[in-house]
């Protein structure tokens, strides 16, 4: 699949050039030890202008979606574009506000609103609705491998003529509850940097949100970022060399002791870019939209973090060097890896 | 460019609902015109409407997991036996695709009670959330090591996971599936529902003309599905068969579906196409009919525009309640298993024609001679999904 556009949505800003200049900025710390999504960053009154009522969840997913589309430059026809997007735990902030209603109000006197917003494909909807189109359109959840599982559902579609582009992503948002669970449930990094190569048993989360969607599409129109050429599971990760390895080790699986087999048996290049935007169960997807960057800018940027007790072949400096393949590479709670293979 | 056709048969179904705890049951309860419908005994409640609870299934008191992963587990265990999947499962190709809407999401109302009161909060919601997602957790219990993913389309969530499991099949993911939805009556969507003033104090009336909402149920509908080459390989002889599945979106309204039914039409032409088939080919509908106001009046509307005023059109719901996350998977186990049988219950719940519904739907139980049948969904979001279901005696 060829990736035409891609957009984006992190604490960083709204837009591709923010996540440029978020990997030449490396790793900031993070405000209220979350790598949350300020409003003013999802303040657009043009593009949400129908979808005023929308939830945060919503307002990050349709903005990264419509950004992908217009960064690809590409006017689509209504009907052959499809929308598959991934999400790790929905919308959830809006369940809550649901569930304060019940607990405020009782259960006859809730908002239907909200309701109606707390369904999982409500932001798809939206999407389908500022975009106009009537493709195929589907939300998964899938926790660790979500977004792996929307590119093999956008490849099969592309492959069966469903349609003919599709804007595949992944969305996931934060909540004071979901923060309160990550600190029962995780351990959380005190300093707010996720050190991704220390490959510890009890690996430290700091948890983020945001969108990313990119437009894939079978058609060769010789201007892309780059392709999805696979994804597989529970392979071995070290098969086929890639030029560079990203790890998707957010902290957010605890054990990340697996991932020292990429490191340890040869010696690739391998980058992780999670510290600049959070622990999320959707992250792979943002690691892609570092990968597509890296592809068509032929640039490796550097780790935004440089804890390295294994001595492993990281990217330490931000350099232009010849770039083919790049493998994605997420481990779930199970052990069991998924690889996204990205090619020039 | 488009992949070439795979078979795909339908080798075993499972089904779990206030119907009954299997296949035999939910034929008897059919055949019978029996509405198993009662009080709220699930949980405490203040609405007095019917609800369409399931018995007491296999797993159904397993506190250690979610009540909607019981009913699925339970679903999925009927549907592998019916497939003479029982042995080796881990050295099979085996893909799990499910529908949800209750188990995506983590709302347990008493954790977040206490930790809205500052106390330290039980994690055990928690965990049963984390260790719960559908798909993956029917995988891991039959330990089944294929593509394993969870749809959450809302009301459509089970017929687009069978959708999505075709996909799959026809795309080399996997060699077999498990495919369809589960959902367990949940004090949150009761209350949600309630308050977009869609549920019914009354038994629900698909398509009739005094329908006032719907009651909601519970349950689990699954099938197998597998390339026909490996069912043959496995020495069957099936002959019930997916051959077509559609979907799109409204584009028009995050609750109410396109007035016209244009997206519901939409779907059903790349359906039909996809399954090689006219209209005038499909034998019955099995339709989503919920019984609310806009759905049966859209749905009616499209049905007769696209098939003709002489097309069968049955709703099941007013047998299981509208189960949401699971309706596609049990209205897709109930459509194969029409086809298979020759005969089809009435629209139970239906009484006087809608004026302003050009059809009348089943009346009494009915004996069908097709080879096509069509199984439709509308979900929130304005998603329209359709599955055509076929027959192949050879």
């Amino acid at each position: 699949m060829n990736v035409l556009g891609a957009g984006i949505v992190f604490n960083r800003g709204r837009g591709i050039s923010c996540l440029e200049n978020a990997l030449i900025e490396r790793w900031v710390a993070p405000s209220d030890s979350v790598y949350a999504v300020k409003p003013e960053i999802i303040n657009d009154q043009v593009v949400l202008k129908d979808s005023r009522r929308a939830d945060k969840f919503s307002k990050m997913a349709i903005l990264a979606a419509y950004d992908a589309l217009e960064d690809s430059g590409i006017k689509v026809d209504k009907k052959s574009l499809g929308i598959i997007m991934a999400t790790g735990f929905g919308p959830h902030a809006t369940t809550y506000r649901f569930l304060d209603d019940i607990l405020d109000y009782g259960d006859r006197n809730v908002s239907p609103t909200s309701f109606s917003h707390s369904v999982h494909n409500a932001a798809v909807s939206y999407i389908a609705s500022v975009l106009n189109v009537n493709g195929p359109t589907i939300t998964l959840a899938q926790f660790a491998f979500s977004f792996q599982q929307a590119l093999i559902l956008a490849k099969s579609w592309l492959k069966e003529g469903r349609c003919e582009y599709v804007l595949v992503g992944a969305v996931d948002e934060l909540s004071k509850t979901m923060e309160y669970i990550f600190n029962r449930k995780l351990r959380v990094a005190e300093d707010g940097k996720i050190k991704p190569f220390r490959f510890l048993q009890n690996s430290e989360a700091v948890a983020g949100e945001g969108a990313v969607f990119f437009l894939v599409t079978n058609v060769d129109t010789g201007k892309r970022y780059c392709r999805f050429e696979k994804v597989y599971f529970n392979k071995d990760v070290c098969r086929d060399l890639p030029d560079i390895y990203i790890l998707d080790n957010d902290g957010i699986i605890e054990d990340e002791t697996a991932y020292r087999k990429i490191c340890a048996e040869k010696k690739p290049l391998i980058t992780s870019y999670t510290p600049i935007f959070g622990s999320m169960m959707t992250v792979s997807a943002f690691n892609c939209a570092a990968a597509s960057l890296i592809l068509k800018n032929q640039i490796c940027y550097a780790n935004p973090v440089l804890i390295n007790p294994y001595k492993v072949n990281i990217c330490a400096n931000t350099k232009k060097m010849k770039i083919d393949s790049i493998n994605c590479v997420r481990y779930n709670c199970s052990k069991v890896n998924a690889v996204v293979e990205l090619k020039r | 460019m488009k992949t070439a056709r795979v078979n795909v048969a339908v080798t075993g179904v499972g089904v779990v609902s206030a119907c009954g705890n299997n296949l035999v049951q939910t034929l008897a309860c059919f055949d019978e015109g029996r509405r198993n419908a009662s009080k709220i005994t699930l949980f405490p409640s203040e609405f007095i409407c019917p609800v369409f609870e399931a018995g007491d299934f296999t797993g159904a008191n397993n506190k250690d997991r979610m009540r909607t992963l019981n009913l699925a587990l339970a679903a999925a265990g009927q549907a592998l036996d019916d497939a003479g999947l029982k042995n080796n499962l881990d050295d099979l190709r085996l893909g799990v695709c499910l529908g949800t809407t209750v188990a995506c999401q983590l709302n347990d109302v008493d954790f977040y009670a206490a930790l809205r009161r500052g106390e330290l909060v039980s994690m055990d919601s928690v965990d049963r959330y984390l260790k719960g997602n559908l798909a993956e957790a029917v995988a891991r219990y039959f330990n089944l090591k294929g593509v394993c993913c969870t749809i959450t389309n809302a009301c459509s969530s089970g017929t687009d996971a069978i959708g999505t499991a075709l996909s799959w099949l026809r795309n080399d993911y996997c060699d077999i599936a498990l495919a369809g939805g589960a959902d367990e009556l949940n004090r949150i969507p009761l209350a949600g529902f309630s308050s977009l003033g869609v549920v019914s104090n009354d038994l629900c009336a698909p398509f009739d003309r005094d329908r006032r909402g719907l009651n909601l149920g519970e349950g689990a509908g699954i099938l197998v599905m597998e390339k026909e080459s490996l069912a043959r390989k496995r020495g069957l002889k099936p002959n019930l068969f997916l051959g077509g599945y559609g979907l799109s979106a409204d584009a028009y309204h995050l609750i109410a579906p396109h007035p016209e039914g244009l997206g519901l039409e939409q779907a059903l032409v790349r359906a039909l196409d996809e399954a090689g088939i006219k209209p005038k080919e499909v034998g019955f509908v099995n339709a989503h009919g919920t019984a609310t106001l806009d759905n049966d009046k859209v749905e009616g509307k499209a049905l007769v525009k696209f098939f003709g005023p002489e097309i069968k059109v049955l709703s099941t719901k007013g047998f299981t309640g509208h189960t949401l996350g699971a309706a596609g998977g049990l209205e897709a186990v109930f459509t194969v298993t029409g086809l298979k049988e020759g005969w089809l219950p009435q629209s139970i719940g239906f009484v006087n024609k809608d004026d302003e519904i050009p059809l009348t739907p089943l009346t009494r139980r009915t004996q069908i001679n097709s080879g096509y049948a069509v199984s439709t969904s509308l979900a929130f979001g304005g998603n329209n999904s359709a599955l055509v279901f076929c027959r192949r005696d050879t």
